[in-house]
């Protein structure tokens, strides 16, 4: 092919979907090029898609089957052996669309959002020039004097002013371009694992409390993973439950235990064990996934002729609140396909135009909470939180639920006992300030 | 709630390609630095395929048919031993999620 695009954009994920969408809009024509069957075929997420820019790229999303449930439910349950401590929220509050965050399975996700994405090529003018392409596996980032130019595929060559990488966490063509080192060290990313456990629906609702489309996100802390930095996750789908751990690369190097021997103690611990009865396992999936740390990140999201957009970015944050990383790519790619107009109405595709992704990304919310949070994820992966905090809460929660018929002492005394039993006082201080500080 | 096996839980990935005998590795593993200078061989126990496995004299042996593309041992394997690349969608065998 010998014609030349505006933008190429290299995987058909949420990043580079998202692009698509507005390029598509913008009437720029573009090339999409997905490695997958279609788009979402290789795609692996927890599965909660935070935050509102959906309903900005498909307004009616709502009223449509791409994603499973909305979240109005959430848990946070700290774990020991054989207790779960949890605090739970739920609210009517956020019933009506458009949701502040929905459970989606990628590969029926993202091939939803590819439908609307060439709904939206078709609607534009430049209908026959934009592409949609599956199937095919970008090799090569084509530079010419030190600028993207276009990419190779096979023996075909594509080009275009400028290239959009969104292919993922595992960002090898962000490394060909020297934008990241040719290797990223374990600390800077951990393993999930994954099962989609079937249920009939009628059981599934009537379990997790479940109305219409609502539905439920709980994440655990503590025995959940084994003494491994990291957590777990339960989010329900329309008919399934997504059940995970997140583990962290060094620590499960480190610690010597397998993933998915993890994953089956965490179905057997008392409390998940009683969510998940008598459910089907319909797939097990497992991918690597960015800490949030800045440090793991690119160098930069741009240079000549191109930008980074996604997790390909390392933008994903986990600060306790909330695990995102889909909502950081939709809006990352968003701001990609925006720089792209702009940096098309002018002429001019060098870093120094490029560079105002880095701009609009600094400005938006996923770079602002990726730096306002960073004390919160080195929080987050330390011992203490995976180990002692979540075994001393459980402990308390045992003594100050338990009802035995003698002399009760006040719940005061109980969490002194419980701190004295799990850490010290002053183990907690640290920590105290230490959270304080990042929260 | 049944405990799977890692092998039952291979049963239910799809693949492309998976007829194929002849499917070609997208990921090549140096076992020659396994076996000799690796102080860990952690690829044999953070996998979540179980692509690497030890034999009875403590030899790392690597299949690429049951990969499925997470990227673990891209970032496991701190002594270079392994080069990774995604699967030629029309020669390698490659995951092919249906929930994801």
């Amino acid at each position: 092919m010998d014609e030349k695009f505006d933008c190429i954009i290299v995987g058909g994920g949420i990043a580079g979907l998202s692009a698509a969408m507005i390029l598509a809009r913008a009437n720029v024509r573009f090339l999409l090029i997905e490695r997958g069957e279609f788009c979402g075929a290789k795609n692996v997420s927890g599965g909660v898609l935070w935050g509102r820019d959906l309903a900005r790229l498909v307004p009616e999303y709502h009223e449509e089957d791409g994603f499973e449930r909305f979240v109005n439910h959430r848990r946070l349950t700290f774990m020991d052996a054989q207790s779960a401590f949890t605090i739970d929220f739920k609210s009517s509050h956020f019933d009506a669309p458009p949701y502040s965050g929905v459970t989606v399975l990628r590969a029926r996700f993202d091939a939803w959002l590819a439908e609307k994405v060439q709904a939206a090529i078709d609607a534009s003018d430049v209908a026959d020039e934009s592409f949609l392409a599956t199937n095919i596996l970008v090799e090569e980032v084509l530079m010419e004097d030190g600028r993207a130019v276009g990419i190779r595929a096979g023996e075909e060559k594509f080009y275009a002013d400028v290239v959009l990488l969104a292919e993922g966490v595992n960002n090898l063509l962000t490394r060909q371009v020297g934008l990241q080192a040719d290797y990223v060290p374990a600390d800077y990313v951990a393993v999930g694992v994954k099962e989609v456990i079937g249920f009939d629906r009628n059981v599934l609702e009537d379990r997790f409390q479940l109305r219409g489309r609502s539905g439920l996100t709980n994440e655990f802390v503590g025995y959940a993973s084994g003494g491994v930095e990291g957590g777990g996750f339960l989010y329900t789908n329309t008919e399934s439950v997504s059940l995970g751990l997140v583990l962290g690369m060094k620590d499960l190097r480190e610690k010597g235990r397998k993933p998915y021997d993890l994953l089956n103690e965490f179905k057997a611990h008392p409390v998940v064990a009683d969510m998940i009865r008598g459910g089907e396992v319909l797939e097990y999936s497992a991918h690597v996934v960015s800490v949030g740390d800045l440090r793991g990140m690119p160098r930069e999201v741009y240079a000549d002729g191109v930008l980074i957009a996604g997790e390909a970015a390392g933008l994903l944050l986990n600060a306790g609140r909330a695990i995102q990383g889909m909502d950081y790519a939709m809006r990352s790619g968003i701001l990609a396909a925006e720089t792209v107009i702009a940096a098309r109405e002018r002429g001019d595709f060098s870093a120094a135009t490029l560079k105002n992704y880095r701009t609009a990304l600094e400005n938006s919310y996923v770079m602002k909470d990726l730096r306002t949070f960073q004390d919160a994820v080195h929080l987050l992966h330390s011992p203490m939180m995976f180990g002692p905090v979540p075994e001393l809460i459980c402990d308390f929660g045992r003594q100050f639920f338990t009802v035995d018929s003698a002399p009760t002492p006040r719940a005061g005394q109980m969490l002194r006992a419980a701190i004295k039993r799990h850490a010290s006082y002053w183990d907690l201080i640290k920590l105290g300030i230490k959270a304080a500080r990042a929260l | 709630m049944q405990k799977l096996s890692i092998s039952e839980r291979l049963g239910l990935v799809n693949y492309r390609n998976q007829g194929r005998s002849q499917a070609t590795p997208h990921i090549l593993v140096d076992t020659s630095i396994c076996n000799s200078v690796c102080p860990h061989k952690c690829t044999t126990y953070v996998c979540p395929a179980n692509c690497y496995t030890l034999d009875d004299e403590g030899h790392v042996h690597f299949q690429f048919e049951d990969c499925i593309e997470c990227g673990t041992c891209l970032y496991a394997c701190d002594q270079g031993a392994v080069t990774w690349r995604f699967p030629d969608p029309e020669t390698g065998r490659g995951v092919n999620w249906s929930l994801g």
